[in-house]
């Protein structure tokens, strides 16, 4: 048996390449036998009767399969190679591009992969004949080459030629089988309801994320690739799969470092056979509907990107979120000024450190975040309405520290005093503020740090930690360089007892940051949450005072343990049923049904909609925490001659509230490069692009912009 | 939710390590291996620490192995690199009684018939060798420099069809990665896509 197979192959040596396959001549359709079985039958079929002169028809190679074995798609996976079909036409007539059905995906032993048909398939080609033709029956010839596998391969070949009377109006013909493979071809990403594609590179391997479409709806979701020659790729592979999303790996393994996304399909099917199955043609790089216009790619260098990001960090320093805790942490170096140049040294770099620990952390989560498919952006952390509940009782805690109502012990029960504050206390408290002036910060995006982020979110792990690290930086240069150099504390004021006052008076900037976040609460819970929120974070001062009035040196041991057992039962009664209850429990009533004045709420759908019926659109991206948004809109967007400007223009006003985080918003911000908000959008309908505004937005911008729009007619 | 994105981040960690069963990397380690050869002799990688050695994964039934066997391509490689000092060894993978597996006596038969010039060829029937090189096609060619690292890794050449016609205006990509490696020069072409048939495994 064995022996038998062996001679047969010597014998299909000898007899060379092209005896492989017989070819038998018959017309129109020409059959592959090997070893006496007909394996692969080919022929040519139009989709029409007769050839009408300049009239494009689709003319299709018709491959009939033995069964078990099977031929190859256009990238044919870790074997076998595609089917090939080459026309020869007359001069004057053109042939478009081979359109390929969604093929079935093959697994042999040995982990081996193949994409390609079973039993029958169709190759499409668009055929367009010249406008005039001589003849009244033209002949069409092809080329056509494959390779037919089962256990073992054949290659096959045959030329083929197909016969069209020439004349009259064409009746369709073969409508079936044309019917049946247009079924079956990749369909272009659906517009309607916008899919975003996202690509990402990290080391060899390229990640590929769907996000938008009912994923829960398929038992199967697979990625089929079709690179280019050059490239080589390892098998694709499903990472993660919720609902609404789907997250490919696919390895690459040439070391081609600009390989930064893949053409391909996107399968779905419910049938173990793939008799249903479905696709969506992933270009590369490509993004549906509205986001095709946007996403410039980056076009400066890393290093840039990290010095933005160093500039953007410095800037953060003197966005109005940070500014109470950089006032304090000014105070503390005024109260300094009178130390030693080393305890200055070590407060500066606890400082540092804090605002370092806080921002390593943070690149962290989200790198975390982003390896397991989730969408990162920029203060994402204040979108979540627990998190500002938390930042608004550090807040009221701290300014009750400042007020005096209770001091801050660390164990050994050493009392803190103005000035006699030991060193190891000292050090952790610089290290606290830092991180909390860093916290306080990330509800601002400074001018630069914007692009350094949206770019860095987009890469590596490597580079996101890179960023956060020239981010830190960046905003802690001011107190390095104030350590490195205290003589330049002398120019602040001596210490003395007026600290006292400005202390208590930092206490109230704290208060105004606290109104601040009580604000962000209610426009993320609603006024009831806001009430609930409130009350908890009064029994939070009512522990406070009962810390500074009854735990104190002097106090004899029980009434301080009863105290503290007070203060725990109030903390927990009141965190249970004020907040586990009552604040959980409240929601926003319709936020996103309210106008705002002249703005409508945004929606992708709302956008399209706009843009189909040719208007001008802004959109303001924007949320109740982020004091650059409100800022802009106070000064610039809600002022009477931008106002007027946008009327005159008629302008379509759409806000995109981010207070809570909305993933369809998110969804766009990415598109457009950004890590969060503010982001300020203009499609000006004329042209494609869509014109993006700085994060510091000033009338003289948005006023020149619309300027160089053609003025429109109001219409009735 | 945070044990959710912990569990998402140490399985994609896991199945990622799982499915790395492909070839190792070009400019890692070839991995090592005991095969015997068609004369029953035992051939080790290792034995040829400190040569260029070019595997070749090989089955005589393949129309792609054909294509350059039938045209005397692969002879005339195989006869000018161990000329050269270059140790060729022809891996046959199939799984017996799948197509192209061979005894040794068959071996010996085909490598006669065909003239063939490897240093040796080796049988693989379990497919022990091939799963440790990620062996996909035959032909899938590797390069191995003297220092034991894989300097080439993929395809025989640019044309990627069964037809010997095309050899002639193909680049042979494991010619070109011997000759700039031998002249000290790094590879240009270090990886590409293989092609051919299916590696026959059990």
């Amino acid at each position: 048996m064995l022996m038998s197979r062996v001679t047969t192959a010597r014998f299909v040596w000898l007899s060379g390449f092209l005896l492989a396959s017989t070819i038998l001549a018959t017309t129109p359709s020409r059959a592959q036998v090997y070893q006496g079985r007909e394996l692969v039958k080919a022929e040519l079929i139009a989709d029409t009767s007769a050839v009408v002169r300049g009239k494009t028809f689709t003319a299709g190679l018709l491959l009939r399969i033995a069964p078990g074995w099977h031929t190859y798609w256009k990238f044919s996976g870790d074997a076998g190679i595609p089917i090939e079909l080459k026309w020869k036409l007359p001069p004057g007539w053109k042939a478009g591009a081979v359109h390929w059905p969604v093929p079935l995906k093959f697994d042999d032993p040995g982990d081996i992969k193949t994409y390609g048909y079973h039993d029958e398939v169709l190759l499409m080609q668009d055929i367009t004949p010249p406008p005039s033709i001589s003849e009244e029956k033209v002949k069409l010839t092809a080329d056509a080459n494959w390779l037919v596998c089962e256990k073992i391969c054949i290659p096959g070949g045959a030329a083929l030629q197909m016969e069209l009377p020439e004349g009259g109006d064409g009746r369709p013909a073969n409508a079936e089988v044309f019917d049946r493979y247009r079924q079956l071809l990749p369909k272009d990403l659906p517009a309607s309801n916008p899919l975003t594609v996202t690509w990402t590179r990290t080391g060899a391997d390229l990640h590929l994320k769907v996000h938008g479409e009912n994923f829960a709806r398929h038992r199967l979701v697979d990625f089929y690739p079709s690179p280019d020659d050059k490239v080589v790729v390892g098998h694709p592979s499903v990472e993660s799969r919720t609902a609404e999303e789907v997250n490919f790996q696919v390895p690459l393994e040439s070391g081609d470092k600009g390989v930064a996304s893949l053409p391909g399909l996107l399968v779905f099917g419910e049938q173990a056979d793939g008799g249903d199955r479905a696709a969506w043609t992933i270009a590369p790089g490509s993004t549906p509907a509205v986001a095709a216009k946007s996403v410039p790619a980056p076009s400066r260098g890393l290093l840039t990107y990290l010095i933005f990001g160093f500039i953007g960090g410095f800037i953060l320093n003197l966005m109005p979120c940070v500014l109470p805790v950089i006032s304090l942490k000014i105070f503390g170096f005024i109260q300094q000024a009178g130390q030693s140049r080393q305890k200055i040294f070590r407060s500066g770099l606890a400082f540092t450190a804090g605002i370092f620990a806080w921002f390593v952390g943070l690149a962290l989560l989200l790198i975390a975040l982003k390896g397991a498919g989730h969408q990162i952006t920029w203060a994402f952390q204040f979108t979540n309405a627990y998190f500002v509940l938390f930042m608004s009782v550090v807040v009221l805690v701290f300014a009750l520290n400042l007020f005096g109502v209770f001091e801050i012990s660390l164990p050994q029960g050493a009392t803190r005093g103005l000035l006699g504050v030991t060193a190891a206390e000292g050090n952790a408290a610089s290290f606290f503020q830092g991180v909390f002036a860093t916290i306080l910060a990330t509800p601002c995006t400074a001018p630069f740090l914007g692009t350094a982020l949206g770019f860095a979110f987009t890469q590596s792990a490597a580079i996101i930690f890179a960023m956060f690290v020239a981010v830190a930086a960046g905003m802690s240069a001011p107190y390095l360089l104030l350590c490195a150099q205290p003589a330049w504390i002398r120019f602040l004021p001596r210490p003395g007892p007026w600290m006292v006052q400005v202390k208590q008076f930092m206490g109230f900037l704290l208060l105004a940051t606290l109104i601040f976040l009580l604000y962000v609460l209610g426009a993320q819970r609603g006024l009831e949450a806001l009430i609930w929120a409130s009350s908890f974070l009064l029994v939070v001062s009512v522990a406070c005072w009962l810390k500074g009035a009854f735990i104190t040196p002097v106090a004899s041991g029980r009434a301080r343990v009863l105290a503290v057992i007070v203060i725990l039962v109030l903390l927990a009664a009141s965190g249970l049923y004020f907040i586990g209850e009552k604040f959980a429990a409240a929601k926003l009533v319709s936020s996103t049904t309210q106008t705002d004045g002249d703005w409508q709420p945004f929606t992708t759908a709302r956008l399209q909609s706009e843009l189909k019926q040719g208007h001008v659109v802004f959109i303001d991206f924007t949320a109740a925490w982020c004091i650059t948004c409100k800022f802009n809109e106070a000064s610039v967007l809600e002022t009477s001659t931008v106002r007027e400007a946008f009327r005159s223009h008629s302008v379509v006003k759409l806000r995109a509230d981010w207070t809570n985080g909305d993933p369809e918003i998110t969804k766009l911000l990415q598109h457009f490069g950004r890590p969060g908000v503010p982001l300020y959008v203009l499609y000006s309908g004329q042209q494609d692009e869509p014109i993006v505004f700085p994060e510091l937005l000033t009338k003289s911008i948005i006023l020149d912009k619309l300027g160089t729009l053609p003025r429109t007619v109001h219409s009735p | 939710m945070k044990t959710k994105t912990i569990t998402a981040v140490l399985t994609s960690l896991i199945t990622t390590t799982l499915l790395a069963i492909d070839s190792p990397p070009v400019g890692s380690a070839a991995p090592d291996f005991s095969l015997t050869d068609a004369k029953g002799k035992t051939q080790a990688l290792s034995q040829y620490k400190g040569k260029y050695i070019v595997l070749e994964w090989f089955n005589p039934e393949c129309p792609f192995v054909k294509k350059h066997y039938g045209s005397g391509n692969m002879q005339k490689l195989q006869e000018e690199y161990t000329g050269k000092g270059v140790v060729w060894l022809s891996i046959d993978s199939s799984a017996p009684g799948s197509e192209g597996s061979l005894t040794a006596d068959q071996a010996e038969k085909v490598s006669a018939g065909w003239k063939t010039h490897p240093t040796a060829l080796l049988l693989d029937p379990d497919g022990k060798a091939g799963r440790a090189y990620g062996a996909k096609n035959t032909p899938h060619m590797f390069v191995i420099n003297p220092e034991g690292k894989v300097i080439y890794e993929g395809a025989i050449d640019s044309k990627r069809t069964p037809n010997p016609a095309d050899i002639a205006s193909s680049t042979n990509y494991v010619k070109v990665a011997l000759d700039e490696s031998m002249s000290g020069k790094p590879v240009t072409t270090a990886n590409t896509q293989p092609y051919g048939c299916s590696v026959k495994y059990k």
